[in-house]
C-alpha cells in the first residue's frame, strides 16, 4: 500500500470537501438565513463550524501524515496500517459527527450525531500517537536522521 | 544549515563571544515576540476595570444567590432561544442598576425645574450618577433639607425610568422627585406620571423600594427590614436587603433552577428528556405552560394582581425569607388577591379597606372590575372565560394571549414583540377568541353588525376595551365583558361603543345594544341623550374616565370612525384639567390630529403657559373652515359649527370633582 499517495489524495480532498462547506457556511452568513444564524440555531452554528474547522484541519493533518512516512521507516507496515485507518476513520467520524449534530438540535444540547465526535476523537488520538511513537526514530530520506555533519 | 555550519568552523577567534552573538540573533525575534505579548497583556490587565463585586456594594439592594435560585444567566447556556426573548424583554429591565449602559435619562449637569420643591440637578461623576435635591423622605418639622445622594438603581425600562437614590442608611433607597419619560425623552415631577388629586403629594419614603417594590421587580427579593417597615424611625432600622436577581428573571416564572441545573448536568438525563416520546418534562423545573390554567395564569397573577399579605406575620416571614409562593403553588395560600366582584364584604376586605380606604377604590371600578394597568390577573379572574370554564382546554389564561418566549416562527424581531406586550401572533387577532368560540368564525359580521374589516369586527374592541389605566395610557380591559349603557350610567365606566364612536351619544349605544343583543336600555338623563359620549365623558367625568376620553381621542380606530374636526375645542378644554396626567394625554391625542403633530405644549407648565397654547390652539381650528365640518348639536357645536361654550360650561360644573388616585 502506498500510504504517501493515500493520504494526499485524501487529504487535499478532504480539504476541499471541507473548504467548500466553509464556503457554503459563509453562503449561509451572506444571506442572512435563519436556519443558521437565527438565536435558536445557536447550536447548530456551533456543530457546523467545528464540523468544518475539523475537517480541514484532519485534511491536513493527512497531508500531513503523506509527506511524513518517507520519514518514518521504522514504522511497522502494520502501525503504519492502524494510522492510516485512525485517521481515515477520524476524518470521517469528527467532521460527520459534529455535522450530522447540528442537523436536528435540542436547545443547548447537540443532536445525537454528537455521540460520534468521543469515537473520532479516540481514533484521532491513537493515529498521533502511533506516529508520534514513530517519529523519535525518525529519518530524512538521505538516511542522514537531519543530522548535522 | 550549510551556512550555519560554516559559520561554526570559522577561525576561533573569540569563539565564545561568537557564539552568544549568534543565539542571541537568532532568540532575538521570540524575545520580542514575547516582549510584545507581555506588553498587550500588561495593557489589558491596567485598561480593564473589572466590576465591583455585589458582596462589596452597602449602600444599595445587592444580589445574592441563594435559595436554589442560580440566576438567567446560569439558564442561557442550554436555552439561548429562551434567554434571548427574555433578555430583550421589559421583565429583565424591571429593576437595573444605574450603570451608563442603563441609565437612558441625561444627567450631565441638568437642572429639572418641574419638581415640586426646589428644582433638582443632576450631575455625573465618570459612572456614577448623582442628583442634588429637596429631601423628600423629610418628616421632621424643620425646613427640608437640601441632599445630594447617588443615584444606583432604576426601574420601568418600557415607558419611564423611575430612579432611586442611595438614601445613605445601609441599603435603604428611595425615590428621586422626578421620573424620566423614555418616548418624550425627558424629565418631569414623580407626581405628574401618577393621576392623582392634585395639591395631593405622593408618598415618597425612605425605603419604598425595600419594602413595596421589590416583590415584583426583582426575582426573590428580601427586603430584610430587622423590625417591619415604618414601625420605627427609618434611620434606627436595619436593612439588609438581597434579591436573587434584579428584574423579573426566569427564575421568577420556573421557580428556582438550582436542582434542576445540577440533575441536568448528566448528558444522559438531558438526552433522556429530549428523547422521550411521552413528553413527560422535566420535574425539577416548573414550566408555567404546562400548569393547568388556574395554576399558570397564577404565576403572571403573583405580580399583576392587587393582593396582600393575610397578616403581619406573613408580611414578617416575606420580609426575612421572601415571598413564600413558587410557581406551580396556589396563590391564594400565601396570599390575599382582592376580588371586589365577589369578595368586597369579606372580614379580609373589610379590614384591609378599614385600614387603607383606597384598597378597592384605587384600583377597581365601582362593580369590582379592575381599573388599573399591570394587575391582569384580576380582571381574568372576573372573565366568564376564565371563571365560568369547566374544561382546562377551552379555559382562558394568560397564554392564551400573551407568551414570554418568541416562537421561531414570529418574524417578528424580539424588540417589537416586546413592545406589544408579548401578545403572540395569534394572540393579535380573532383567533384569540375563536380557539373556543370556533362557531362565531362564520358569523362575525352578523354578531357585531360592522362589517368584516371593520375594527368593530375585533373581538378585542368590543370585549376587552381600553378602560385600564396606567403609565400616562388606556390599556385594555382584561376581564373579558360585554358592551352596555349600564356600565357608563351606573358605574362611570366608558363602554367599548362609545370609544369607538365618540361622536355618538350614550343613548345611540343603548338603542344599539338594545336592537341587537336586547340589551335592555338603562335610564338615561337629557345629557346622555343628546351630549355625545366623547364631550359628555371629557367634561362631566371624573378624572379617571377624562383620561380615557382623552386616550380614546387619539386612538386611530376611534379617530376613523368618529371623525377628528370637532375632537380640538374639546382636548383644548383638558389642557387646561386639574389633573397633570389628562393634560399629558390630551396633548398627545392632540398632536395625532391632523395638523397639530409638532404642538408645543408642556403639561407641568404653569396654568397661565399652558393656557396661552389652548387658545391659541383654538383660534387657529376656528380659522379652518375645514374644522367646522361636524355641526351636530350632541357635539356641543352649533350651526355653524362653532363650539357651544354655554353647554360645554353647563357640562363643566356638573363635573365630578371627586378626588381620583389610581394606583398602577
Amino acid at each position: 500500500m502506498n500510504y504517501t499517495r493515500r493520504h494526499l489524495r485524501l487529504g487535499w480532498w478532504s480539504l476541499l470537501v471541507f473548504l467548500l462547506l466553509g464556503l457554503g457556511l459563509e453562503l449561509l452568513h451572506g444571506f442572512k438565513v435563519g436556519l443558521y444564524l437565527d438565536v435558536q440555531n445557536e447550536t447548530r452554528r456551533l456543530m457546523w463550524t467545528l464540523a468544518h474547522a475539523h475537517g480541514a484541519l484532519l485534511g491536513l493533518v493527512h497531508i500531513a501524515f503523506a509527506l511524513s512516512v518517507p520519514y518514518l521507516p521504522k514504522l511497522a507496515t502494520l502501525n503504519r496500517a492502524r494510522i492510516s485507518w485512525c485517521l481515515i476513520g477520524a476524518s470521517v467520524l469528527l467532521p460527520g459527527g459534529f455535522f450530522t449534530a447540528g442537523l436536528a438540535v435540542y436547545g443547548g444540547d447537540p443532536g445525537l450525531g454528537i455521540v460520534l465526535v468521543p469515537i473520532g476523537a479516540t481514533s484521532l488520538l491513537t493515529a498521533v500517537f502511533l506516529a508520534a511513537r514513530a517519529s523519535g526514530s525518525a529519518e530524512t530520506p538521505d538516511g542522514t536522521g537531519g543530522r548535522r555533519d | 544549515m550549510t551556512a550555519r555550519r560554516g559559520r561554526r568552523q570559522e577561525p576561533p577567534a573569540g569563539p565564545a563571544r561568537e557564539a552568544t552573538a549568534s543565539g542571541l540573533r537568532r532568540h532575538l525575534p521570540i524575545a520580542l515576540l514575547l516582549l510584545a505579548a507581555a506588553t498587550l497583556g500588561l495593557a489589558a490587565v491596567v485598561s480593564f476595570s473589572p466590576p465591583v463585586p455585589e458582596s462589596r456594594i452597602t449602600n444599595r439592594p445587592i444580589e445574592v444567590h441563594a435559595d436554589g435560585y442560580v440566576s438567567s444567566e446560569t439558564c442561557q447556556a442550554c436555552h439561548p432561544a429562551e434567554y434571548d426573548s427574555w433578555y430583550g424583554s421589559f421583565h429583565r429591565t424591571m429593576t437595573q442598576v444605574a450603570t451608563p449602559d442603563t441609565v437612558r435619562a441625561d444627567f450631565d449637569g441638568v437642572r429639572v425645574e418641574d419638581t415640586h420643591f426646589e428644582p433638582m440637578v443632576l450631575s455625573r461623576v465618570g459612572d456614577e450618577f448623582w442628583a442634588e435635591f429637596d429631601d423628600p423622605g423629610w418628616e421632621g418639622n424643620e425646613s427640608r433639607p437640601r441632599i445630594k445622594r447617588q443615584v444606583v438603581m432604576i426601574t420601568g425600562s418600557h415607558h419611564q425610568n423611575i430612579y432611586w437614590y442611595a438614601t445613605g442608611h445601609d441599603r435603604g433607597l428611595n425615590i428621586l422627585p422626578a421620573a424620566y419619560l423614555l418616548k418624550e425623552a425627558r424629565w418631569v415631577p414623580r407626581s405628574a406620571v401618577v393621576l392623582h388629586p392634585p395639591g395631593q403629594s405622593l408618598a415618597m419614603l425612605d425605603g419604598h423600594w425595600n419594602a413595596i417594590c421589590i416583590a415584583c421587580h426583582t426575582t426573590r427579593g428580601k427586603t430584610a427590614f430587622d423590625t417591619p417597615y415604618r414601625s420605627e424611625p427609618f434611620d434606627t432600622q436595619t436593612i439588609g436587603t438581597t434579591v436573587a436577581e434584579f428584574g423579573v428573571g426566569c427564575e421568577s416564572c420556573h421557580g428556582p433552577g438550582q436542582a434542576h441545573v445540577e440533575a441536568n448536568r448528566n448528558p444522559l438525563r438531558r438526552y433522556g428528556l429530549h428523547l422521550d416520546p411521552a413528553e413527560a418534562g422535566d420535574p425539577t423545573i416548573v414550566l408555567p405552560t404546562r400548569l393547568d390554567p388556574q395554576r399558570s395564569s397564577q404565576v403572571c397573577g403573583q405580580c399583576h394582581s392587587v393582593w396582600e399579605f393575610y397578616d403581619q406575620a406573613g408580611e414578617r416571614q416575606a420580609n426575612a425569607a421572601g415571598l413564600p409562593y413558587r410557581p406551580g403553588d396556589e396563590l391564594r395560600d400565601t396570599r390575599f388577591v382582592a376580588q371586589p366582584s365577589v369578595d368586597r364584604t369579606s372580614p379580609a376586605m373589610t379590614a384591609f379597606v378599614q385600614t387603607d380606604p383606597d384598597f378597592v377604590r384605587g384600583s377597581f371600578w365601582p362593580d369590582g372590575m379592575i381599573r388599573v394597568s399591570g394587575r391582569e390577573y384580576n380582571g381574568l379572574l372576573d372573565s366568564p372565560c376564565f371563571r365560568e370554564a369547566t374544561h382546562p382546554d377551552r379555559t382562558l389564561s394568560c397564554f392564551s394571549c400573551h407568551e414570554m418566549h418568541k416562537p421561531s416562527d414570529d418574524a417578528r424581531s424580539v424588540a417589537e414583540w416586546a413592545d406589544t406586550h408579548q401578545v403572540s401572533t395569534q394572540g393579535q387577532g380573532n383567533q384569540a377568541c375563536l380557539q373556543c368560540h370556533e362557531p362565531m368564525a362564520d358569523q362575525v359580521t352578523a354578531h357585531t353588525r360592522h362589517g368584516a374589516d371593520s375594527t368593530g369586527s375585533r373581538c378585542y374592541n368590543c370585549h376587552m376595551p381600553y378602560t385600564s389605566y396606567g403609565l400616562l395610557k388606556t390599556i385594555r380591559s382584561h376581564t373579558v365583558s360585554s358592551p352596555s349603557a349600564t356600565e357608563s350610567v351606573a358605574l362611570g365606566r366608558p363602554n367599548a361603543c362609545n370609544l369607538c364612536h365618540l361622536d355618538k351619544t350614550v343613548a345611540w349605544t343603548a338603542d344599539r345594544l338594545d336592537e341587537w343583543y336586547g340589551t335592555p336600555a338603562p335610564p338615561l338623563d337629557e345629557d346622555d341623550r343628546t351630549v355625545a359620549a366623547g364631550p359628555l365623558w371629557l367634561l362631566r367625568g371624573d378624572a379617571g374616565l377624562r383620561a380615557i376620553t382623552a386616550q380614546a381621542m387619539g386612538w386611530g380606530p376611534a379617530q376613523d370612525t368618529s371623525g377628528t374636526s370637532w375632537m380640538t375645542p374639546h382636548l383644548a378644554e383638558a389642557l387646561g384639567d386639574p389633573y397633570e396626567a389628562v393634560r399629558f394625554i390630551a396633548a398627545r391625542s392632540l398632536r395625532s390630529l391632523p395638523g397639530n403633530p409638532s404642538l408645543s405644549y408642556d403639561f407641568v407648565a404653569p396654568e397661565a403657559a399652558r393656557a396661552e397654547v389652548a387658545v391659541r390652539l383654538l383660534q387657529t381650528w376656528r380659522a379652518d373652515p375645514r374644522s367646522r365640518q361636524r355641526r351636530e348639536p350632541e357635539l356641543l357645536v352649533d350651526q355653524e359649527g362653532l363650539p357651544r361654550i354655554d353647554a360645554m360650561r353647563r357640562l363643566f360644573d356638573q363635573r365630578d370633582r371627586r378626588g381620583v388616585f389610581l394606583r398602577e
